[in-house]
């Protein structure tokens, strides 16, 4: 087969059964790859919503893209499928890294892991040879001591995918670690791991990738490569990663401090992707598989009381959540708080999002020393964080055990209001570091995202106009430039259904989103030509974006089979009803009136219910998912 | 102008997109494994040293070869692989100082840098600039021998850390 492989792989732990199925052809043309088929079998297996996260019964799903494998480039990623345990709702998670070509050179376009084992383990694979091994002298080891044991009995060129110690333990913010410093790291797909007692997959493969017209195929990729060199966000995400806007993020006072209290922060330089680079933290700039960008980062400190540390990142996300989230404006404690969650197998955004509101309940004296096991939490008090980490992901003591299960838990234990100053929707999920109240876009695409609110769904950094390519997106979608400023709410709706589709058809064909939402080489009409030159299957631009908006669909129906409603599209509590600190936007809000003026335009953009926010009969059967209206009739949830 | 290929690890970024660049216009297929030029990754230390034929002057791959598959050009360095005359026993593999060659995962056949003939494909998928190919100066021949002289340290550094 060309572009895709051809095979899904499936490993059954409770059966302790192996076998694989050709990939459906129809799938190709309705649902392209990655991310997109990786609905539709969620939906298939998972729609029951009898089927919470922890049974045996909820499947993950991996899949490299349909153009993993190539020069395409950055086109190695990966979407990890699962029924979240951080929300029990639909959980795509994403991670870049090499272990998903792996993946695809060993033969795989899909893993399907169904059941649970009896006892720890793991899934070797070796192109058509798949076992499932026992992980004993696995289980209780770090990522590292993982990653470095699976090297060790399977080869240097073995890639892994793992979970850390945080899995295991069944945490809420635990993460899914990727050839050791990637991450698909949000809503808890590692606990999902953990309950099925699967710590790690570890694949070698030797089959290679062909495309339909390879001399077409390089022509584009060629095309994408080049657009993507001359871009001026990617140039800035090579040399100073995504940590590298933070500077800018801070002038427009959009970075979330303290809590989300603050905006800005005075000199915020310590925790910059500047910083790393001039005062010596970064020691190479790092690819995943197939990026000409290389934004991703490895740290270490060299001298002083914490030599010897080293890890992948900090991001962006990672100085926001433990940095100036915590209060801590300081590029030692961020790298080590940094370097515990990589190594502990814990996501930085969930870590630093239930440890800020940790240290806001201490200081309201909601949570007291007793609560805390004496720890005096505080405001930029790094031993007191790294503590509070270890205890979330080790489940230790009384505050480890509290905030190990997220803040959606957290808040219902605690009670006392305490929900008003937890960074969450009503989904769950803590939110990433994006200060909505002056964001427009963002606060509609967070409100909307299936997954709880972040910007991993879809991305709607063209509204800032940062760029001369973030301008044209924003014209080619509303018909007028002027709309490239984030503080309108007009025109929001489509700007937020046009990134939905391309975001997904990004990942469904592998590419990082970096490359169309947020750099802009790679977009929807050379992703439909590419798709084309590697498979054979041509599409225009349009019904591209039509197999995004099908997929987009298709997970919003998989939430409302457990019951979600337009009550769950909403955003923090603190952040509809406090204003924005400071700056240009002091007194921002995302009041309810605002957010639903916005919903309303983009329900009916979807053409789904403005009352319950669930699509029609008749929607569902534009976009060819007949049957899940049928589905979803029978339980009384279509409009 | 004769040209000369400049490696540099510290660019490199791991990302293979060189080795698939390789297999790419070598066999219209995509494969880093049947790359001309490899890159070692090391995961822990977010490393990747590219590793391919250096078109050297002691050519130690050449007298290894027991069946006398391998030809040089005086004039490139360039090596030539004599497909029907090599018996896939990899003796040239252990011989090459700069670890540079390795056998086809599917015929077994020695695999050995081209430089396309003089345009290697490669360089023009490298963005970060980790290969670079250009005109052949003392100055340059003697960053190239720099730099290549840095990737076999670390080399041989991994080597004995991992034996």
């Amino acid at each position: 087969m060309y572009g895709h492989q051809g095979k899904i792989l499936h490993v059954d732990l409770s059966k302790n059964k192996i076998w694989t199925q050709d990939l459906p052809e129809e799938w190709r043309k309705l649902y392209v790859g990655s991310r997109g088929i990786n609905a539709r079998i969620l939906w298939d297996y998972c729609k029951d919503p009898e089927i919470t996260w922890d049974d045996p019964r909820n499947i993950l799903v991996y899949a490299p893209g349909a153009v993993t494998g190539t020069t395409a480039p950055a086109s190695g990623r990966t979407s990890v499928t699962t029924i979240g345990c951080t929300t029990g709702l639909y959980l795509k998670t994403n991670t870049g890294g090499h272990w998903g070509a792996e993946l695809k050179f060993a033969g795989y376009d899909h893993l399907i892991v169904h059941g649970a084992a009896d006892k720890p383990s793991y899934i070797l694979i070796e192109n058509d040879q798949v076992e499932i091994r026992d992980a004993k002298d696995l289980w209780g080891k770090d990522i590292i001591q993982t990653d470095t044991l699976l090297k060790k009995w399977h080869g240097e060129d073995s890639k892994g995918l793992y979970i850390g110690p945080a899995g295991e333990k069944l945490v809420r913010g635990a993460s899914i670690q990727c050839s050791l410093y990637h991450a698909a790291g949000r809503g808890g797909g590692a606990a999902v791991m953990g309950k099925k007692n699967l710590k790690a997959i570890c694949v070698k493969g030797s089959k290679p990738v062909r495309v339909k017209d390879p001399k077409k195929f390089a022509e584009i990729a060629k095309e994408m490569r080049d657009l993507l060199k001359a871009d001026s966000g990617a140039a800035s995400l090579h040399q100073f990663g995504t940590a590298g806007s933070i500077a800018a993020v801070n002038e427009l006072h959009a970075f979330p401090g303290k809590n989300w209290q603050t905006g800005y922060t005075e000199n915020v330089y310590p925790i910059s992707g500047q910083c790393l680079v001039e005062k010596g933290y970064l020691k190479r700039r790092v690819a995943c598989f197939g990026c000409t960008i290389g934004c991703h980062r490895y740290s270490t400190i060299d001298s002083g009381p914490n030599a010897g540390i080293a890890s992948g990142g900090p991001e962006y996300e990672t100085f926001g959540a433990l940095g100036n989230g915590p209060g801590v404006i300081d590029t030692e404690g961020v790298l080590l708080a940094n370097e515990l969650c990589n190594r502990l197998g814990m996501d930085t955004i969930t870590a630093g999002g239930v440890a800020q509101w940790a240290i806001e309940s201490y200081e309201r004296g909601v949570l007291t020393k007793d609560d805390t096991d004496g720890l005096e939490l505080g405001w930029g008090k790094i031993p007191e964080l790294l503590k509070t980490i270890e205890a979330i992901a080790l489940r230790k003591g009384k505050l480890g055990n509290l905030l190990a299960d997220g803040l959606k838990i957290a808040t219902k234990k605690v009670g006392q209001d305490s929900y008003k100053w937890a960074i969450m929707n009503a989904k769950g999920l803590e939110q990433s570091n994006v200060e909505t109240r002056s964001a427009k876009a963002y606060a509609l695409a967070f409100a909307v995202n299936p997954r709880g609110n972040d910007h991993l769904m879809t991305e709607t950094f063209a509204e800032f106009g940062a760029s001369p390519e973030a301008v044209a997106v924003i014209e080619k979608v509303t018909g007028d430039k002027k709309w490239a400023a984030p503080h309108f709410t007009e025109h929001r709706a489509e700007i937020v259904r046009w990134h939905e589709d391309c975001y997904e058809i990004t990942e469904a064909l592998g590419f990082c989103v970096f490359t169309s939402t947020a750099a802009y080489g790679v977009n929807p009409d050379n992703m439909a030509r590419l798709y084309d030159a590697a498979t054979g299957i041509s599409m225009t631009e349009d019904e591209m974006m039509f197999t995004g908006r099908r997929v987009v669909t298709l997970e919003k129906a998989f939430n409302i089979t457990r019951g979600a409603t337009r009550e769950h599209d909403n955003l923090p509590w603190r952040l509809m009803n406090e204003g924005a600190a400071s700056g240009p936007l002091k007194g921002a809000m995302n009041s309810q009136e605002e957010l639903d003026g916005m919903l309303d335009l983009y329900y009916a953009q979807h053409e789904w219910d403005l009352k319950t926010s669930w699509p029609y009969r008749k929607t569902y059967e534009k976009l060819g998912l007949k049957d899940v209206a049928d589905y979803l009739d029978k339980m009384g949830r279509v409009p | 102008m004769a040209k000369v290929l400049l490696v540099d690890m510290d660019k490199c970024t791991g990302c293979k997109q060189c080795s698939l660049a390789c297999s790419l216009t070598k066999e219209d297929l995509f494969d880093p494994k049947r790359g001309r030029i490899k890159i070692l990754k090391k995961e822990d230390i977010a490393l990747g040293i590219p590793l391919l034929c250096e078109q050297c002057d002691t050519f130690p791959c050449i007298n290894s070869c027991p069946e006398g598959a391998l030809t040089r050009n005086e004039t490139t360095g360039i090596i030539t692989v004599n497909e029907e005359t090599c018996t896939e026993c990899g003796i040239c593999v252990e011989a090459c100082t700069y670890h540079g060659i390795r056998l086809h995962p599917e015929t077994g056949k020695a695999l050995i840098c081209d430089l396309c003939g003089g345009d290697p494909y490669c360089v023009q998928h490298c963005v970060p600039g980790a290969l670079e190919w250009v005109d052949k100066t003392d100055d340059t021949v003697k960053r190239k021998k720099k730099l290549r002289s840095a990737r076999m340290a670390m080399y041989h550094k991994l080597k004995k850390e991992a034996a």
